[in-house]
Parts: C-alpha cells; sequence; structure tokens
C-alpha cells in the first residue's frame, strides 16, 4: 500500500500540464520548437529562444549521464528528513538538456560524476510521477 | 576628466551575529547614526534614503518599504524613500539608484542601509524560506534542493574538473577566518584549520558544516553624495569609479561553467575598463563568495590565477591573507561574517570604504588605493565587479 506522500508536490504552470500527464504514464517528454528547432526544458509558454507559440512536445531517450551531484546529510526541510542521505543531482540527457533530479536505486557513496543514467519515475500520487534517474547496469562512468 | 560620479563619505555597522535581544531597529537606529556621525553632516541634511530587502523577514520588510525610517529618525529633510531589491546583489543596486538621485539633483546626500535579523525566526522556517527563496517550485523543490546542496554539486563539479582534493577546498575557509579573526564584527574569530574544518559534520558532499555559511542578525549604512560635496565635507571621500554586471540565468540548470566563465570575465573587463584600471593597480579584491568555491572560480576570472589548481594553491599558501601579496575578502565572506540575507554585498561595500579610508584597524592594509568588490543575487543569477578608489 502507498503510504501518504507528505514531500512538496510540483506546483504546474499551464504550460507544463502536458510533461507531467506524460511523466504519470512513465513517459519523459519535451518541448520542441516547431519553428526554430530548439528543445526546451523546463516548459515555458513561448519558446525561449525566437518567441514563437508553435511549441510541440517530443518523446526524449530519457538517458543521460550525472553531471553534477552531491550526498544530501543535513541540513533540509523535515518533509525531506525520512530520506536522509539522498542524491541530489542534475542530469545531462543525451539531447543536451539538464535536470534537477534524484538519482536512485543505487547507494548515494556508488554515485559518480559522469556516470551512465536512466529515467525511472517516482510515483507521488495519483497525478504526480517524479522524473528520478537510476544507474544504467552494465554502463561505467565516463572516466 | 573624474570618473566618479558618487563618493561615499560615512560609514556605520553593527556586529554580525546572534542577538536575539537587539531589536532589528536597535540595527537601523545604531547603525545610521553612526553612518551620519561618521560623514560628519547633520541627520536632516539627508534627502533621500535607499532601503535592502529584509530577506525573508515579511514584517521589517513592509515597515521599510512602507517609509517608516525617516520618520523614526526623525530625517526632516528627507524627500524621498524607496526599496531596491536585487537579492545579494542589492547594494551595488542601491548606488546605481543613489547615483541617480544624485546626478538629477532629486537628493544631494543619500542614505544606504541594510538590517537583518534571523535570530528571532524558528530555525526550520528559516531552512523553508532559504529552501525554497528563489528556488523552481515545479523543476528543483520538489527534488530537495537546498542552497548547501546547490553549492555543494558545484563544489563537487569544480573539484572533479580541477582535480582538487578535501584538504585544498578547506584551506579556503581558513583563508576567511585569517582575516575574521581581526574583525569585532565578525560572527566566527576563533582561529581555524584545515583538520578542524574537515572534522565538522558533513552536511552535503563534499561541504562540511564549517563550508556552510551560517545565518545572521546584522546591519550597516553609509552616505553618499557628489564628489564636489565630498570633497568639502570629508578628508577621505571613497569615490566609485567603475562597474561591469552580467545576467547569468536564475537557474543552475540553465548554466555552464563556461558560461559562467564568460560572463564573469565580461563583467570583470566592463569594470576594468569603465575605471581605466587593470587587476595590477587594485590593493584589495572584496570577493563576496557566500561559500568557498567561487573564491579561486573569481582569481581565475580576474587572470590573478591560470585556473582552478593554481588558485586554490595560491589560497593555501596564504597569498589572500593578511599580509599576503593580494589580500581577499578581508571581512572573510559569510563563512566568518555570518550570512545576513541581503547584507553581506553590504558588508563587503562598507569594508571596501573602511580600507580606503584607512580605517580598518587590524585588517588596515597598507597604501589601499583602489579596491575591487563584486557581488551576486540569487544562486548566481548575476555577477557585479564594482571598483572603488581614494581619487576621483
Amino acid at each position: 500500500m502507498m503510504t501518504a506522500y507528505i514531500k512538496p508536490l510540483p506546483v504546474a504552470k499551464p504550460w507544463s500540464k502536458k510533461f507531467w500527464e506524460a511523466a504519470r504514464q512513465h513517459k519523459l517528454i519535451m518541448q520542441k520548437c516547431s519553428d526554430c528547432g530548439k528543445l526546451i526544458f523546463y516548459p515555458r509558454k513561448v519558446c525561449p529562444e525566437c518567441w514563437s507559440s508553435n511549441v510541440g512536445w517530443i518523446d526524449v531517450s530519457g538517458k543521460g549521464k550525472v553531471l553534477m551531484m552531491t550526498t544530501t546529510i543535513a541540513g533540509v526541510e523535515q518533509a525531506f528528513a525520512p530520506d536522509l542521505p539522498y542524491v541530489l543531482a542534475v542530469v545531462e540527457l543525451e539531447e543536451g538538456v539538464h535536470m534537477m533530479t534524484n538519482i536512485v536505486d543505487c547507494k548515494p557513496e556508488d554515485v559518480k560524476i559522469g556516470m551512465a543514467v536512466e529515467v525511472v519515475f517516482r510515483d507521488c500520487t495519483d497525478e504526480i510521477s517524479l522524473p528520478v534517474f537510476r544507474p544504467i547496469q552494465g554502463r561505467g562512468s565516463e572516466r | 576628466m573624474s570618473k566618479g560620479k558618487i563618493a561615499i563619505v560615512g560609514i556605520g555597522e553593527v556586529p554580525t551575529g546572534w542577538y536575539p535581544e537587539r531589536d532589528e531597529w536597535d540595527i537601523i537606529y545604531d547603525s545610521c547614526m553612526e553612518a551620519v556621525r561618521d560623514a560628519g553632516i547633520n541627520k536632516n541634511e539627508i534627502e533621500g534614503v535607499l532601503c535592502s530587502p529584509a530577506v525573508g523577514q515579511a514584517r521589517l520588510d513592509s515597515e521599510l518599504v512602507f517609509g517608516k525610517l525617516p520618520e523614526e529618525l526623525g530625517l526632516k529633510g528627507c524627500k524621498d524613500i524607496a526599496s531596491v531589491n536585487a537579492g545579494g546583489s542589492t547594494s551595488a543596486n542601491l548606488l546605481r539608484v543613489a547615483e541617480q538621485w544624485i546626478s538629477s539633483g532629486t537628493a544631494k546626500i543619500v542614505l544606504l542601509m541594510h538590517a537583518t535579523k534571523y535570530s528571532s525566526i524558528d530555525p526550520n522556517d528559516l531552512i523553508k524560506t532559504f529552501a525554497t527563496a528563489g528556488m523552481s517550485m515545479e523543476w528543483e523543490y520538489p527534488f530537495g534542493t537546498t542552497y548547501n546542496g546547490m553549492i555543494a554539486m558545484s563544489t563537487q563539479r569544480f573539484m572533479y574538473e580541477n582535480n582538487i582534493t578535501a584538504e585544498e577546498m578547506a584551506s579556503i575557509p581558513v583563508a576567511f577566518r585569517k582575516w575574521a579573526e581581526l574583525d569585532p564584527n565578525a560572527m566566527f574569530r576563533k582561529p581555524l584549520t584545515v583538520e578542524k574544518t574537515l572534522s565538522t559534520r558533513m552536511i552535503s558532499t563534499p561541504l562540511h558544516s564549517m563550508e556552510c555559511n551560517m545565518l545572521a542578525d546584522g546591519g550597516a549604512a553609509i552616505i553618499v553624495t557628489s564628489p564636489e560635496i565630498a570633497r568639502k565635507i570629508c578628508k577621505t571621500p571613497v569615490y566609485k569609479l567603475g562597474e561591469g554586471s552580467r545576467y547569468c540565468q536564475a537557474t543552475i540548470t540553465q548554466r555552464t561553467s563556461s558560461m559562467m566563465d564568460r560572463m564573469y570575465r565580461e563583467a570583470a573587463a566592463a569594470a576594468f575598463k569603465q575605471a581605466g584600471l587593470s587587476i595590477k593597480d587594485m590593493s584589495i579584491l572584496e570577493l563576496y563568495c557566500a561559500y568557498s568555491l567561487l573564491m579561486p572560480i573569481l582569481l581565475v576570472t580576474l587572470g590573478v590565477c591560470k585556473n582552478g589548481k593554481d588558485a586554490v594553491r595560491f589560497i593555501a599558501e596564504g597569498n589572500t591573507w593578511p599580509g599576503g601579496q593580494l589580500p581577499c575578502s578581508t571581512i572573510g565572506d559569510a563563512l566568518s561574517r555570518g550570512h545576513t540575507g541581503s547584507g553581506v554585498g553590504f558588508a563587503y561595500l562598507v569594508e571596501t570604504v573602511r580600507q580606503l579610508m584607512g580605517k580598518a584597524g587590524d585588517r588596515q592594509v597598507k597604501d589601499c588605493k583602489y579596491v575591487m568588490m563584486n557581488c551576486a543575487g540569487g544562486s548566481g543569477m548575476n555577477m557585479i565587479f564594482e571598483i572603488f578608489g581614494r581619487n576621483s
């Protein structure tokens, strides 16, 4: 049985609703400008490159590598305290965009910069699943 | 032609630290009165007041925005008051507004102030305030971001790219503390070592508690006027000679280290160009770092060191300490001084003036002619460099 989720949930903007609907289906999608071709993350009302409103959505690989990471040990809000220690990270997707996330399904001390990771979804509520990342088995780090 | 369009003629500051018994208006009275007395002016000569935001203190912030200060202090010549909020880069923006008021004739003499009191706020509320301040509630906060965590990630990346050890990084809080030991307004003044730093509790890898700043109460004020008036009323006016700034994106995921490097270099170059000076002319670099990481990055940006590894070695060898070849961050930065919200950049401005006026006591850098300081807002949303000097 799922216990009540006590951590803060994302406060979605009107133009990011599709992202969270897809995440609930365990799919990672990104905005792409149909005019200038820019891949956009995080979602915007218009393309930040050319201000076009002609912005669509594409599936992305969900694979990338750890660009930055820290193991959080202390100094967090009470809602996050039961999770300590947890890994906060910025992942660079193969498509080039950077996402703030957590690295899961491994020991914090095993997470390294450059490590290959793939998206998995943390089901928080009936509406929200958060994209987090786990190491890709059998693929080492870049260094 | 004279480059300085404004001059600072008086400073006042209360000690930074944890003072639950000291009312926030005590801080304002004491620092503003000291600045007025230091400038040798009458309080009624102040024609404009510019306030820093009281970050995370809704009551005090609204009192300042609603114009209470001139009434409370009886500033009978005051023509206008405003609050200016650019987070940690507020002090530089207060000076920009002061310059406009002075050059347009709105006010001949302007009082700039900052006051913060965190000691009476519940620690959990403080953690929450700073866990959410400026963070994306959609793309960052749900993952358990903290300011310590953001800086920790960037620090880890810097150490990885530059092959730097924990011991080497720990020499930076030590360098800050060397100055704080000599500063009666600093929060932490006991001697610190690399070993001691690394023996403190790990907060967010690779940052130990001694590498994370502590929120504190504090406040300061300065008096700003035109160079013409300054020369008449002050023996040691301090002139603002140049500035440069760049916007660097609000969210950490929207930045890259190469983008930041370019922005910082462009901002610094603009400041040097405006002042007609170079890094070699600087007697002190008042580097506002908030954590250890920015100090080596700025030393590379400013061309003092070749790369991150060299910069950390430069710091560890004592070159930025009291008596070193290039004194840096002479208030001990936020790590030793204490973090007063939007006030650390203000404290650096006060220290810059203090050093150039020759009033820095045990920390006085000999023959101090020109000082460069920097400040930045948010989690590094911008970078501003300013150059000040004794000569206009």
